[in-house]
C-alpha cells in the first residue's frame, strides 16, 4: 500500500464526509443563506463542475480531427439528450456512446 | 401516501439510473489507476474512502506526479467544497418534521447524482425519509466501488484492443460533468460558468492543468459573490 496515497485519501475523505454530513447535523438550513458568503457557497457548485468539464476537454481541443471530432459529437449529444429527456444519466451515456462510435467510425 | 414497498427499496430503485451512469465510471477509474501505476488495492482504497469521481481521477493526476501530499489533499478538498451546501438544500425541501438522526451515515452517499435524484423526489411530492436516502445512497456507493474493483482487476490493459470503448468510457466524466452543469444551469449562474470557464482555460495554459482548476473555481465562485 502506498502511504502517501493512504493519507491523502483519509484527508480527502474526511473532508467529504464532514462537507457531506455536518451542515445537516447543524442544521444549517436555518441559517440564512444571505450575504456575500452564502453567494460564494452557492456559486462554488456550478464554478467547480464548469471547471471541470472545461479541463477535461481542453486537452482534446487540438486541429487533429481523430481527436476533436469525437468530443464535438459527444458534447452535441449530451446537449440533445439533455434537451429532449432531461435526465443526467441518459445524457452522459448518449455523450459517451457518441464519442466511442466517432472514435471507431475515424478508425 | 401509500407504499407497496419498504422506503429502503424505493430508495434502492431509484439509484438505478444512477447505478448505470456510475459503473462504467468507476471502471474506467479502476483502468486509469492501475495504468498510472497504482495496485488494485489501491484503486478500491481511494474509491471506498474518497467516493467522488473527479476528485479521484485528480488524486491519481498529483500522486503519479508526484506532488506534495498536503498540496494534493487540499486540492481534493478544494474540489468537493460544492458538498457543503447539498445537505441543507436537500433538507429545506424536506421540511421542518423530517428526521435526521442518522444523516451522519447516509449523508456521505450524498453526491451531485444522489442529491439531484433525491431533491427531484422531494419535487415529485415523494416524503423525506432517512430509509429512502439509505437506499439511494447505498446502490450508487456498491456501484463505485465495484465498478472500481472491476475496472482494476481488467487492468490497464483491458480496453487496449478496445479503443474505441476505451474513448467512449474516457469520455463518461466529461460527459457527466457536461449534463450536470446543464442540470443545474439557469440564467443567474451564467456569468459564474462563464468567468470559471475562461479562467480554467487561462490557467491552464499560463500555468498547469491543476492550477487552472483551482483558479476556475475560485473565480467563478467569487464571480458569484460580486453578483447582485
Amino acid at each position: 500500500m502506498n502511504w502517501d496515497l493512504l493519507t491523502v485519501a483519509l484527508m480527502a475523505g474526511a473532508a467529504n464526509w464532514a462537507f457531506r454530513a455536518l451542515p445537516i447535523l447543524a442544521r444549517m438550513e436555518r441559517v440564512a443563506a444571505s450575504g456575500w458568503l452564502g453567494r460564494f457557497l452557492a456559486s462554488t457548485g456550478p464554478a467547480a463542475i464548469a471547471t471541470l468539464f472545461v479541463a477535461a476537454v481542453l486537452p482534446s481541443l487540438t486541429l487533429d480531427l481523430a481527436r476533436l471530432l469525437p468530443v464535438i459529437l459527444g458534447t452535441l449529444a449530451v446537449l440533445a439528450v439533455w434537451f429532449t429527456r432531461k435526465s443526467v444519466v441518459l445524457a452522459t451515456l448518449a455523450g459517451a456512446l457518441a464519442h466511442g462510435v466517432t472514435t471507431w467510425i475515424l478508425g | 401516501m401509500t407504499r407497496t414497498r419498504p422506503p429502503f427499496l424505493d430508495g434502492l430503485a431509484a439509484s438505478l439510473p444512477i447505478v448505470m451512469g456510475y459503473f462504467p465510471i468507476a471502471f474506467s477509474f479502476g483502468v486509469a489507476a492501475t495504468q498510472a501505476g497504482f495496485t488494485g488495492l489501491e484503486a478500491f482504497a481511494l474509491s471506498l474512502i474518497i467516493y467522488a469521481g473527479a476528485s479521484q481521477f485528480l488524486a491519481l493526476a498529483l500522486l503519479s506526479s508526484g506532488a506534495p501530499v498536503l498540496v494534493a489533499a487540499f486540492t481534493l478538498i478544494a474540489m468537493n467544497l460544492r458538498h457543503v451546501l447539498y445537505g441543507p438544500a436537500l433538507m429545506r425541501e424536506a421540511g421542518e418534521g423530517a428526521t435526521r438522526r442518522h444523516a451522519w451515515a447516509w449523508a456521505w452517499g450524498l453526491t451531485d447524482e444522489v442529491f439531484g435524484q433525491a431533491l427531484g423526489a422531494l419535487a415529485r411530492g415523494q416524503r423525506f425519509s432517512e430509509p429512502y436516502m439509505f437506499g439511494l445512497g447505498l446502490g450508487a456507493y456498491a456501484s463505485w466501488v465495484s465498478g472500481t474493483v472491476v475496472g482494476a482487476w481488467a487492468g490497464g490493459g483491458a480496453l487496449e484492443g478496445w479503443p474505441a470503448l476505451n474513448a467512449g468510457l474516457g469520455f463518461m466524466l466529461p460527459a457527466l460533468f457536461l449534463a450536470l452543469l446543464l442540470s443545474i444551469l439557469n440564467r443567474r449562474q451564467l456569468p459564474v460558468i462563464a468567468v470559471a470557464g475562461v479562467v480554467t482555460v487561462i490557467g491552464t495554459l499560463m500555468i498547469s492543468a491543476t492550477s487552472g482548476i483551482l483558479l476556475g473555481m475560485l473565480a467563478g465562485a467569487v464571480a458569484g459573490v460580486a453578483r447582485k
